[in-house]
């Protein structure tokens, strides 16, 4: 793991689950992996609380166990899965607009709480619904049950492995640790609950406190009567499978920016159709016949069968080369070249860069050398049709960036400089990799600075929460216009407006992480693709 | 052309009278005369007295000598070269008709040293005295910006030294290619909006959309905006650099001889696009542009505590 990815890595589990289990983790990544005892000695952190930061970690999957031969267990840190963090609201997003406000708490629960159960998953999300909603309407349980069935179905959901049901229990001593093991089949079967309920509104703080803990115990123990009947059944997001999501949005979006929308819509069309019978890692989606389209698009776009198979045809020969026809049959058969398309996306991403930091005559000899593959000096400039000078500053800076590399071909066998031949190439694999660095430390400032930020109006955040908390106390007891007033008046006009500076940059600071999040995915999916091809 | 009589002349020839009869002999044959061709026509005259009128012609730079199959053969000379010549020594003249020879590609100074093998010092002399005359001149050649290649004074050079439309007097000029690199998507991109605004069936839409060579070359040179006529061949290197810009796609299609526009067969098409993903996340924060990446770590003088760009990106 590098630096970059370290420290972004400690930066966030700090921000999320704070400093304990931050120590811990990054230790567990920058160590690989150690049984508990050696954590607890080389962090200096009392064996107790080594084990809670444990707990924490592996159930939000960031750590996984495995029992060592003489019953040792080892624990090791998933140090890309940390980095996921960072995409969980583009998760609940894309939840949000696939199966609306339902699916998009559904998600974010299991994300914050890592592994539930789908009773305790409904329950949280029919409450929190309710409360949202009008007085006097309930969310009911078999709403939120509906949608959680429709994630399960289209593999956004998964269950966890569990532990495995002996038909005969060892007479001998438990393992240290349980081996967790999922059957395939079992990963998307939901268990058949009947879950009868409505959601239920928290009451409000109007209640005195002496009420409140009569409240606790009677739900207590209603609890403790009904035992929970998918117990031991727990349910993760599935984020293979969001990913895959968005390498389809990707294609389609470039799709759409080379050709026009109807295409595009078809090519949605073929990747929606794919989507289960094909591996995330599959260089070619499944070949698809032209008839099998046509009934599977969508209902509002009535075109032909002929205009369609045009479609086809000139996605088919677009220099592009997303889409492929591997047969006649059907119809003509046509597949969809995932491998090409995430390598062209992971190139387009690098012209960006180059153009946007070095210029558009420097994007232009970038683009030139990734096309011919390997060029001289002289015929750099020939080609690309810029004076001398500027074409070798250029070249020598995109040098100095490491976005290009010299290949040098010796005329003599004593490799004089004088008589050999050096020609730039553009390799972007590396290149990629580069980026990707980049992009990594890139967010880990961002975040700093976000909270630096904060830092430095912690003592003017601390006064508007303060003056919130007596405003909303004196709203409950029944204050006067008059007195509400004074106090918000507590906070002077340029304070006001600092605190509005102060939200406007965190929020742009976010949505920036989000930004860089993005290429960092497409740059991602490029390297593991063409890894797993080598 | 004046006959010529045949005078039986005495032994004692006047070298002056030999010399005149053979430039009358040479205006008579202006290919040239062998030696054979002189001896027949004064057959009195011992070999020695016509090679001396001979040496005597050539030195006054009146005859030229040419080695042919046949033999040696006399040639009379341009009496406004001869002109020229006079009082320029044997040299220079070598050293001229080197030049000569090497047409309008010019000639290296060290070639002409190979050539005559002339030192260097000499060649030097010679060069500075032809240029003065305004015999020949020197033109720096566009590959190699410190060579200078010579050839005759009323030459007009190759294209391969000056380096084409694209200079103008050896400068490369950038502004004229990019003036011409905006017409040429300009072209194209307004012939791809009409058909996507025509909204007929996709085949043909993109049939449209696409512009062959030939279409820009003259749309081109209608336009007028330059001053230098334009090739074809011209206008695809224009065109390939709009492609390297990635504001064009290429694609070649069989086309029938004898069509107009195609080259062996074949024609090129361009086709104006637009770029498949807009500006990515990384170049939209700070940090991706930053010049200064690399000094950047918390508690250092560089910072995202104390950044500048920061700050300004976040007042924007």
């Amino acid at each position: 793991m590098t630096q970059a990815e370290i420290k972004l890595c400690s930066l966030l589990l700090q921000e999320h689950f704070g400093e304990i289990v931050e120590k811990i983790g990054v230790h567990l990544i920058r160590t690989g992996s150690q049984p508990l005892r050696v954590i607890a000695h080389d962090t200096g952190t009392s064996l107790d609380q080594v084990k809670k930061a444990l707990c924490v970690l592996i159930q939000h999957n960031l750590v996984s166990y495995q029992v060592h031969k003489r019953g040792v267990v080892e624990y090791e840190a998933q140090c890309s899965r940390v980095l996921r963090m960072l995409r969980y609201p583009r998760y609940i997003y894309t939840t949000k607009t696939l199966y609306s406000d339902t699916g998009e708490l559904i998600v974010e629960e299991l994300l914050l709480n890592g592994k539930l159960t789908m009773s305790a998953v409904v329950k949280k999300v029919a409450d929190r619904l309710t409360e949202t909603m009008e007085d006097g309407k309930t969310m009911d349980y078999a709403e939120v049950s509906n949608t959680f069935v429709r994630l399960a179905d289209t593999h956004f959901v998964q269950r966890c492995p569990s532990v495995p049901t002996t038909e005969n229990s060892d007479p001998g001593p438990p393992p240290p640790a349980p081996t967790l093991v999922i059957n395939e089949k079992d990963m998307y079967l939901v268990p058949k609950l009947s879950l009868i309920g409505k959601g239920k509104r928290r009451r409000s703080s109007d209640e005195d406190a002496a009420g409140e803990p009569k409240a606790k115990r009677p739900k207590h123990t209603t609890d403790n009567k009904e035992p929970i009947p998918d117990d031991g059944i727990y349910w993760q997001a599935n984020l293979d499978r969001f990913h895959q999501h968005f390498r389809d949005q990707a294609i389609v979006s470039a799709v759409a920016n080379r050709m026009d929308q109807t295409s595009s819509e078809i090519v949605r069309t073929m990747l929606r159709m794919s989507e289960i019978t094909t591996s995330s890692s599959a260089p070619f989606t499944q070949p698809l016949s032209s008839n099998e389209i046509f009934r599977s698009l969508p209902v509002g776009y009535n075109i032909s069968k002929q205009v369609l198979d045009q479609y086809l045809t000139l996605l088919a020969d677009d220099p592009l080369e997303f889409v492929g026809k591997s047969g006649d049959s059907g119809g003509g058969m046509y597949v969809i070249n995932l491998h090409k398309a995430l390598a062209s996306l992971a190139t387009a991403t690098l012209e960006s860069v180059v153009q946007e930091r070095f210029g558009s005559r420097c994007a232009r000899i970038f683009r030139l050398v990734l096309q011919k593959k390997h060029l001289e000096q002289k015929q750099v400039e020939d080609f690309a049709m810029i004076p001398a000078k500027e074409a070798k500053d250029m070249l020598y800076k995109m040098l100095s960036e490491n976005f290009m590399s010299l290949q040098e071909i010796p005329k003599t066998p004593d490799h004089a400089p004088s008589r050999t031949f050096y020609l730039y190439t553009v390799n972007i694999l590396s290149a990629a990799r580069m980026l990707l660095h980049r992009c990594y430390k890139s967010i880990a400032n961002l975040i700093e600075r976000r909270q630096f930020e904060t830092k430095e109006n912690k003592r003017l955040l601390e006064k508007s929460q303060r003056v919130e908390a007596i405003i909303a106390s004196m709203q409950a007891t029944g204050a006067e216009e008059a007195q509400l007033q004074e106090i918000e008046e507590m906070i002077t006009a340029p304070e006001r407006q600092q605190l509005e500076t102060l939200k406007r940059n965190v929020n742009k600071l976010d949505a920036s992480e989000i930004q860089v999040d993005e290429t960092i995915f497409l740059l991602e999916s490029y390297i593991e693709c063409t890894m797993k091809r080598q | 052309m004046a006959e010529v009589k045949v005078k039986v002349q005495p032994p004692d020839a006047d070298p002056v009278e030999i010399e005149n009869r053979i430039i009358e002999l040479c205006h008579q044959f202006p290919h040239g005369i062998t030696d054979q061709v002189i001896q027949n026509e004064m057959p009195h005259i011992e070999a020695q007295q016509r090679a001396v009128a001979i040496n005597r012609l050539l030195s006054m730079g009146q005859l030229d000598l040419l080695r042919s199959n046949t033999g040696l053969l006399y040639r009379i000379k341009d009496s406004q070269n001869a002109g020229k010549m006079k009082g320029s020594d044997n040299q220079e003249k070598l050293v001229y008709q080197i030049i000569e020879d090497a047409g309008n590609k010019g000639i290296w100074s060290r070639d002409i040293r190979y050539k005559s093998n002339l030192p260097l010092t000499e060649i030097n002399k010679i060069l500075k005295n032809l240029e003065s005359k305004k015999l020949i001149k020197a033109v720096k050649s566009v590959a190699a910006s410190k060579k200078k290649v010579y050839m005759l004074y009323n030459l007009q050079p190759d294209r391969s030294v000056t380096g084409g439309a694209w200079y103008s007097d050896q400068d490369f000029e950038s502004e004229f290619v990019e003036v011409l690199n905006q017409q040429c998507f300009k072209f194209l991109q307004s012939k791809a909006e009409t058909a996507r605004e025509s909204k007929q069936n996709p085949m043909i839409q993109r049939n449209s959309s696409f512009a062959s060579s030939h279409e820009v070359w003259k749309y081109i040179c209608e336009l007028g905006i330059s001053k230098v006529e334009l090739s074809m061949e011209d206008i695809e290197t224009i065109l390939n650099t709009l492609i390297y810009d990635g504001k064009v796609e290429m694609t070649i299609i069989a086309a029938k001889e004898g069509t107009v526009g195609s080259v062996d067969g074949h024609m090129k098409l361009y086709r104006a696009v637009s770029p498949i993903i807009p500006p990515t996340g990384l170049v939209r924060a700070p940090c991706g542009l930053c010049p200064v990446f690399d000094d950047c770590h918390e508690g250092g003088e560089i910072s995202p505590s104390n950044c500048i760009y920061m700050t300004e990106w976040l007042e924007f």
